[in-house]
């Protein structure tokens, strides 16, 4: 019999922000809020399987010392003394990154991943590692080697994927907020699937030195949290550029969390005729539509437009991550594939069959379309908003290729089909709860700015959130 | 396209990577090419002879927020 978990501890309950305002304040000691949060683990993650490793005691010394700081009258920045984990492909010097896998369960980079690095100079404590999809490579949160993570709305429930412990450990209240990383809607969909908040920047806004590749022309870093203000603090400390990613943007990084205000009277938010929509769940649709009254209730404007190029855009995005993903795989896909989980075998070996003319058709039409996006999107609206899950969320069950499930691979790659376009365009997206669905799972929306209007986004999300409570509900689950 | 798809796909890369079909999902990620496919020949006319990969670097600077 399925008992209920301990009593969690009030400090559990706060946002990252509160719990960094109550640092700074001196009304919370970094230990205290750091055992709260192994605490939580330890009641709550058998049932949930969120973390891959936890370094209790690392953690714990790291927190003592940050509290002396304070107690000196010194702190790092503006998340000292909060406990974050993290997606386990961020690479800390000499520690286990397993990125989610059997082949690399052993692996201990030399180096430490430029995002980590910045949240610690933040004054963040690093509690340890969560789990994923394998190599990032999954939308559901399915995972052979560690076992999968679950849905602490219903246990039975994907969680998202592929920053499925992050989702789920932020939504269970284990930890304050996570990194996760997006090629396809890997931050948006397990946020939206466990009822959190994520942010996909922009293309090259956020260094990706030090964390695993996946695909190199969509991958991104990103935080998951429970509010829009918590994204936003950790955005600005992650973003901007890194001498170590040549990739990496210089466009200046706005103090985001200071523009949110509330205020979003005038601000015109575009409603997709086409795609986004096609086959959407009525449950979700109804949960969409009243998210867009409450933000026209604050004085935005809804307008309804087409996404120019979404059939090029669709076979665009298609080819990029796979072919990428193949190559970087390939020495393994010759060498060990029995090591990999089915589902990813057999969705790396099919990015070998596409041909190189393709590959580079599709980023050498990334541009243009970005351009016409631009005129035909932007010249009309300051953002554009989508379910971030067109359907309800699906169970395990029903998305295990590798069981053999009858349909799971066509079940598998509905998920996410509104979020990878997003990838292909490079533009930044916010992950939001609006509701629930019949099943007592999480439905988001998602929100899409120009490029580098990741305050624009983060604006509205967090007008949204002053108005709605769905980000501050708890999952009630059982220990397990 | 008159080839079954899957039948290139096992032969690409064989021919040149050296991969072998993995399992049976393999076949049916491999088929699921056959819409993409179909996909790029409805494309054909639209890439221009001066696209290439790094306009988009650009086109992110051209398209983005004027006022973060």
């Amino acid at each position: 019999m399925k008992k209920p978990r301990q009593a969690p501890s009030p400090l559990t309950q706060l946002t990252l922000v509160e719990a960094c305002d109550g640092v700074a304040k001196g009304e919370i000691s970094s230990v205290d809020l750091t055992k709260a949060a192994l605490s939580a683990f330890d009641a709550g993650d058998k049932a949930i399987n969120s973390a891959i490793a936890l370094d209790r005691d690392e953690a714990l010394a790291a927190a003592e010392g940050l509290d002396k700081l304070r107690k000196a009258g010194r702190t790092l920045g503006c998340l000292h003394g909060v406990p974050l984990a993290h997606k386990d492909m961020y690479y800390r010097a000499g520690k286990p990154c397993t990125c989610g896998s059997k082949i690399r369960k052993d692996f201990r980079p030399t180096y430490t991943a430029t995002a980590i690095e910045r949240l610690e100079q933040a004054g963040s404590v690093t509690l340890g590692t969560l789990n994923m999809a394998e190599f990032a490579q999954n939308p559901t949160g399915h995972n052979a080697h560690f076992g999968h993570c679950r849905n602490p709305w219903g246990l039975d429930y994907c969680t998202g994927g592929s920053s499925s412990g992050s989702g789920a450990a932020v939504a269970a209240r284990f930890i304050y907020g996570a990194l996760g990383s997006d090629t396809g809607g890997s931050i948006r969909l397990p946020a939206s699937i466990c009822g959190v908040t994520g942010i996909k920047a922009t293309q090259t806004r956020v260094s990706r030195h030090g964390a695993m590749p996946l695909s190199f022309s969509a991958d991104n870093v990103g935080p998951l949290a429970r509010t829009a203000r918590d994204c936003a603090r950790l955005l600005r400390v992650i973003a901007g550029h890194d001498p170590a990613d040549p990739t990496s943007s210089s466009e200046p990084v706005p103090d985001y969390e200071a523009a949110l205000d509330g205020e979003i009277r005038g601000m015109v938010i575009g409603i997709p005729t086409n795609f986004f929509f096609d086959g959407a769940d009525p449950e979700v649709q109804q949960a969409f539509d009243v998210a867009m009254r409450v933000l026209e209730a604050r004085g935005a404007r809804t307008v309804k437009l087409a996404i120019p190029h979404m059939d090029a855009i669709n076979t665009y995005v298609s080819v990029i991550s796979r072919v990428e993903g193949a190559t970087i795989h390939a020495e393994w896909m010759r060498g060990r594939p029995q090591d990999y989980a089915i589902h990813l075998s057999g969705r790396l070996y099919a990015g070998y069959g596409i041909p190189a003319v393709h590959y580079l058709e599709a980023l050498s039409r990334r541009g243009p379309i970005l351009r016409a996006l631009g005129r035909e999107v932007f010249g009309k609206v300051d953002v554009f908003a989508t379910p971030t899950l067109r359907l309800k969320v699906p169970t395990l069950a029903a998305t295990d290729i590798d069981a053999g499930t009858a349909g799971a691979v066509e079940a598998f790659n509905a998920v996410s089909i509104n979020t990878r376009a997003i990838n292909y365009m490079g533009l930044p997206s916010v992950s939001i709860p609006c509701g629930f669905d019949s099943n007592g799972l999480p439905i988001g929306v998602q929100i899409q700015g120009r490029p580098f209007g990741e305050g624009r986004i983060l604006r509205m999300a967090d007008a949204y959130q002053r108005d709605t409570d769905w980000h501050k509900r708890r999952p009630n689950f059982a220990a397990g | 396209m008159s080839e079954k798809i899957e039948r290139v796909v096992k032969e690409q890369a064989a021919t040149w990577s050296s991969v072998k079909r993995p399992n049976a999902a393999g076949e049916e990620f491999a088929a699921g090419l056959g819409g993409v496919q179909r996909g790029f020949e409805k494309r054909r006319g639209e890439l221009a002879f001066e696209d290439e990969p790094s306009s988009f670097e650009a086109a992110l600077q051209e398209t983005k927020e004027r006022n973060p």
